[in-house]
């Protein structure tokens, strides 16, 4: 019987290999299970207020919202304004308590 | 796939400084969020009002300094026991541990007021929908909100009226929080 439509194979649904979870995403989706990432963030928070960063941060941004004009900031340009001093700027005690912590998470869920 | 010790902990503490960045990251986000809105918003009182201080702080330094040439026309020179005269406007010139302005003494209490806030209902404003709402977040609990509020019994007599928890607690941060 002849085909009356010619057409090519139907290619085989190309599947896309289910990449093996990397460690950095194993350990993020614990890290939300568990709650420990929400104690994590707001520990940090408090302590970049009590340190006085978050004040640092706000002032830049006021200094450039006054620059620029208060109609002409995006989020976006305060984020690029800030990153750079903001990550420079973070106390070492504070950063090694944090990192302290993450590793704990670590080594206890066994990782 | 046996990692050796020392794999191990290489990886975690890549591992571990990566994911403090994205802390790092979100935390920025935040940040950056809120003083886009508080700005778009013109929720920042002490914004406009920087203008009239740097103006009206000008204009006591000017006067100060004028006042020392012609004491003779300033007619308010009180005279103390000792005999000695005192200017009107104080004219010392110093720094604002608060902002880092140069203020001159005459003109520091309105600019206290202003920089520290009043505690009127337009500051109560600022603080309450911008912070108030993250400190809720983070105090959670009420058995944590109740010792933030007894820790902040000082300041709870400013909270005119409308005091909740959550008024408390905001002044309690209240001098972080203010922008």
């Amino acid at each position: 019987m002849r085909n009356s439509v010619n057409r090519p194979p139907t290619p085989d649904a190309v599947e896309d290999q289910e990449k093996e979870p990397t460690l950095q995403e194993i350990i993020n989706i614990k890290m939300i299970e568990s709650g420990e990432k929400e104690k994590l963030m707001e520990l940090l928070r408090e302590r970049l207020v009590e340190c006085g960063w978050k004040d640092e941060m706000k002032a830049l941004c006021r200094a450039y919202i006054k620059k620029k004009g208060t109609n002409n900031v995006t989020v976006d340009d305060l984020v690029h304004v800030i990153t750079p001093k903001g990550r420079a700027s973070i106390p070492d005690s504070i950063k090694t308590e944090l990192l302290l912590r993450i590793r704990a998470f670590l080594a206890s869920a066994a990782l | 796939m046996s990692l050796t010790n020392d794999d191990n902990m290489s990886a975690h503490s890549q591992v571990s400084s990566h994911f403090f960045e994205d802390l790092l990251d979100s935390i920025i986000v935040d940040v950056a969020s809120e003083c886009h809105r508080v700005a778009r918003l013109g929720l920042d009182r002490n914004f406009e009002e920087e203008e009239e201080e740097l103006r009206l702080s000008a204009q006591a330094r000017a006067r100060v300094a004028d006042s020392s040439n012609n004491g003779e026309t300033n007619s308010k020179y009180v005279v103390d026991i000792f005999g000695q005269t005192h200017p009107p406007v104080a004219n010392e010139i110093f720094e604002c541990m608060n902002c880092g302005r140069s203020i001159v003494a005459g003109r520091f209490a309105p600019h206290l007021e202003k920089c520290m806030g009043k505690g009127r209902k337009a500051r109560l404003k600022v603080t309450r929908s911008a912070t108030a709402a993250q400190n809720r977040y983070t105090r959670g609990s009420p058995g944590s909100s109740y010792s933030s509020y007894s820790n902040s019994t000082g300041m709870n007599r400013l909270s005119n009226g409308a005091s909740s928890g959550v008024a408390g607690e905001e002044y309690s941060n209240g001098s972080f929080e203010e922008l």
